[in-house]
């Protein structure tokens, strides 16, 4: 009883900002309430769940959103795990270098998002103007659909890059400095040392790293909201967007809950196989 | 002792920032000796081991194993195995890849891997715990594993960088003849850096004392208690530690509390300030116009009692005042 009631302030604030909204999405996902209802909440049963299931736009968005996802998060991982390295090493200016390398990540998503739109720009952007100086002809980076996703996972790498190296260079940090010495001392290389005590090490930083990220991109929506609105074509187009267009340009409230629903299970999903898969992993070694 | 040294240290020198940490150390140890590196901590004898293993760079001097010149090579050439203070075992592996790891990047095939792994598993009493993890161990366990590791990769030279202070009291005298078999078992010399003077004296053939990166003296426990070669030795080895009596003509008199005696008439005078007793003998603190005096004796004093003390002529240990070198 006791217990109940010490746990209740944090329960009660999970109940508020979390389970609550769910129910209320539960809800009026079963409800019509769009511009033909007046923006009256009408019962009408699994009819959005139903539309979700043959809606093409939506599990073209899903897919879209995840490969954006696995991409950027993928090239992130990469990326940041070179730049931690670079970053334990000792050499001059090594902590100016480390907070400048933080910037990205401080600016707010919307106002760089508008810095890489200006970038992409055709024909006026800085790297069209490179192009064109070099005689080449400009590209369309935001109007093509297969260059305008790249370049929104580009801008998403650019940004978030250095969050993922700042929790690997912890990671780094808290591998104690003998081992490197006891290794040496067996005789192996830096480059085996890589391979042999680093990585391994560092596994849980990696994973936390990727845990954080692909939450936050197979949520993305500001980034592309600002650098392209999904188009050209929905081609760039997120869940996140897509649910954000249904309720504020086609005003249709009880679709768009039905969507981020949708949306919500199938992260649930994705994150139960995960755990699954991990938990028979760590059974057969 | 064979004459024939299998470590030569010359002129060892390391500095930091200007500062000399070791001021031109020289040692010998010989084929299948131990010898202990003892001084206080900020000494500088946890970097004669590093120099020495190639951890941090040698300034000056020159490092010969075997005969061999290893002073600019770098730590995997030069076939000098160590035991970490921390053991340095890899977390993420069990005790057996802890131990095969190392066989395996130097290349030794996979039947003599198991072979030798089987054997030192054996030798240290690990073989049940060869499929547990470093942080599944006990600490003794630990030290186990980071000593079958240095013996695995067939070292010329074994280093042991304070490898008991991480366990208790108890432990520590009980593994103290067991590592010492081990160490005498193998042809390596070995060097064991420790601040515990009983541990050096339990383990070690011939003591270093080290102080201020310069040697004090080297020598075997008995030489290091019975002829300190300097007021620090002498106060360094032995405990309860020496009386030092400051005389007129400029010299100290040195001696050993157990070599006090209870003297009728004559000698110093003192009381008795307070009193340990220890089973076998009291540990008493007498105060004397010479200032506090301690004294080892099986007699039965009270706090309070006054007595007259003495010593025999070939007890006393006599150094100059101003240099601190023995007379």
């Amino acid at each position: 009883m006791n217990a109940l009631l010490l746990m209740a302030p944090a329960l009660l604030l999970l109940l508020a900002v979390f389970v609550w909204p769910l129910l209320d999405y539960a809800w009026l996902s079963l409800q019509a309430q769009s511009v033909f209802t007046g923006l009256e909440a009408v019962p009408v049963g699994p009819l959005n769940w139903q539309r979700l299931a043959a809606d093409g736009r939506f599990w073209q968005d899903a897919w879209q959103t995840l490969r954006f996802a696995l991409v950027s998060v993928g090239l992130e991982l990469l990326a940041g795990l070179a730049i931690a390295l670079l970053l334990h090493q000792r050499w001059r200016g090594r902590g100016v270098v480390r907070s400048l390398a933080l910037l990205p990540w401080a600016l707010p998503t919307t106002v760089m998002a508008l810095g890489w739109r200006w970038i992409f720009n055709d024909p006026y952007g800085p790297i069209n103007g490179l192009l064109q100086s070099l005689g080449l002809a400009s590209v369309p980076f935001l109007a093509a659909p297969e260059l305008a996703w790249l370049a929104t996972v580009v801008a998403d790498v650019w940004k978030t890059t250095p969050f993922v190296a700042l929790l690997l260079l912890a990671g780094l940090q808290m591998i104690p400095h003998d081992l490197y010495e006891a290794f040496a001392l067996e005789g192996g290389t830096p480059w085996q040392g890589l391979w042999r005590i680093t990585l391994p090490l560092l596994r849980p930083y990696v994973f936390i790293a990727a845990l954080f990220r692909l939450a936050q991109a197979l949520g993305v929506f500001d980034l592309i909201a600002v650098l392209t609105g999904g188009g050209p074509a929905s081609s760039t187009e997120s869940l996140a967007v897509y649910a954000y267009l249904n309720a504020m340009r086609f005003l249709d409230f009880g679709y768009s809950a039905t969507v981020m629903l949708g949306m919500f299970l199938l992260l649930l999903l994705g994150a139960a196989a995960l755990l699954v898969w991990r938990r028979q992993a760590e059974v057969r070694a | 002792m064979s004459t024939a040294a299998s470590l030569r240290v010359d002129g060892l020198c390391r500095r930091i920032g200007g500062r000399a940490i070791l001021a031109g150390i020289d040692l010998e140890v010989a084929a299948g000796e131990c010898l202990a590196l003892l001084g206080p901590s900020g000494c500088g004898k946890s970097t004669v081991l590093r120099v020495i293993a190639g951890l941090d760079p040698c300034d000056e001097g020159r490092i010969l194993l075997d005969g061999r010149d290893i002073t600019r090579q770098p730590p995997a050439r030069r076939r000098v195995a160590m035991v970490f203070q921390s053991y340095a075992l890899y977390p993420h592996l069990s005790v057996e890849r802890n131990l095969t790891l190392g066989m395996e990047l130097r290349g030794v095939p996979p039947e003599q891997r198991e072979r030798e792994l089987t054997a030192v598993l054996e030798l240290l009493q690990l073989s049940e715990l060869r499929r547990r993890r470093p942080a599944e161990l006990s600490g003794g366990q630990r030290q186990r594993v980071a000593l079958a590791r240095a013996l695995l990769r067939k070292p010329q030279l074994i280093l042991l960088d304070e490898p008991m202070s991480n366990l208790d009291a108890q432990l520590r005298e009980e593994i103290r003849p067991q590592l010492r078999a081990i160490l005498s078992g193998g042809r390596a010399p070995a060097i064991h850096v420790t601040h515990d003077q009983q541990e050096a004296m339990g383990i070690a053939d011939r003591i270093a004392v080290l102080h201020d990166g310069r040697l004090q003296q080297c020598g075997t426990p008995q030489e290091l208690y019975h002829h300190p070669a300097n007021l620090f030795v002498a106060g360094f080895i032995g405990r309860p530690q020496i009386n030092l009596l400051p005389q007129a003509d400029g010299t100290v008199v040195g001696i050993r509390p157990e070599h006090l005696v209870a003297v009728g008439n004559g000698g110093l005078a003192v009381r008795v300030l307070s009193r340990e007793w220890h089973g076998a003998s009291q540990q008493l603190l007498l105060e004397s116009e010479q200032g506090p005096l301690r004294w080892t004796c099986d007699g039965n004093q009270a706090v309070g009692d006054d007595l007259r003390l003495g010593w025999e002529q070939r007890h006393e240990h006599r150094f100059r005042q101003a240099s601190g070198e023995r007379c």
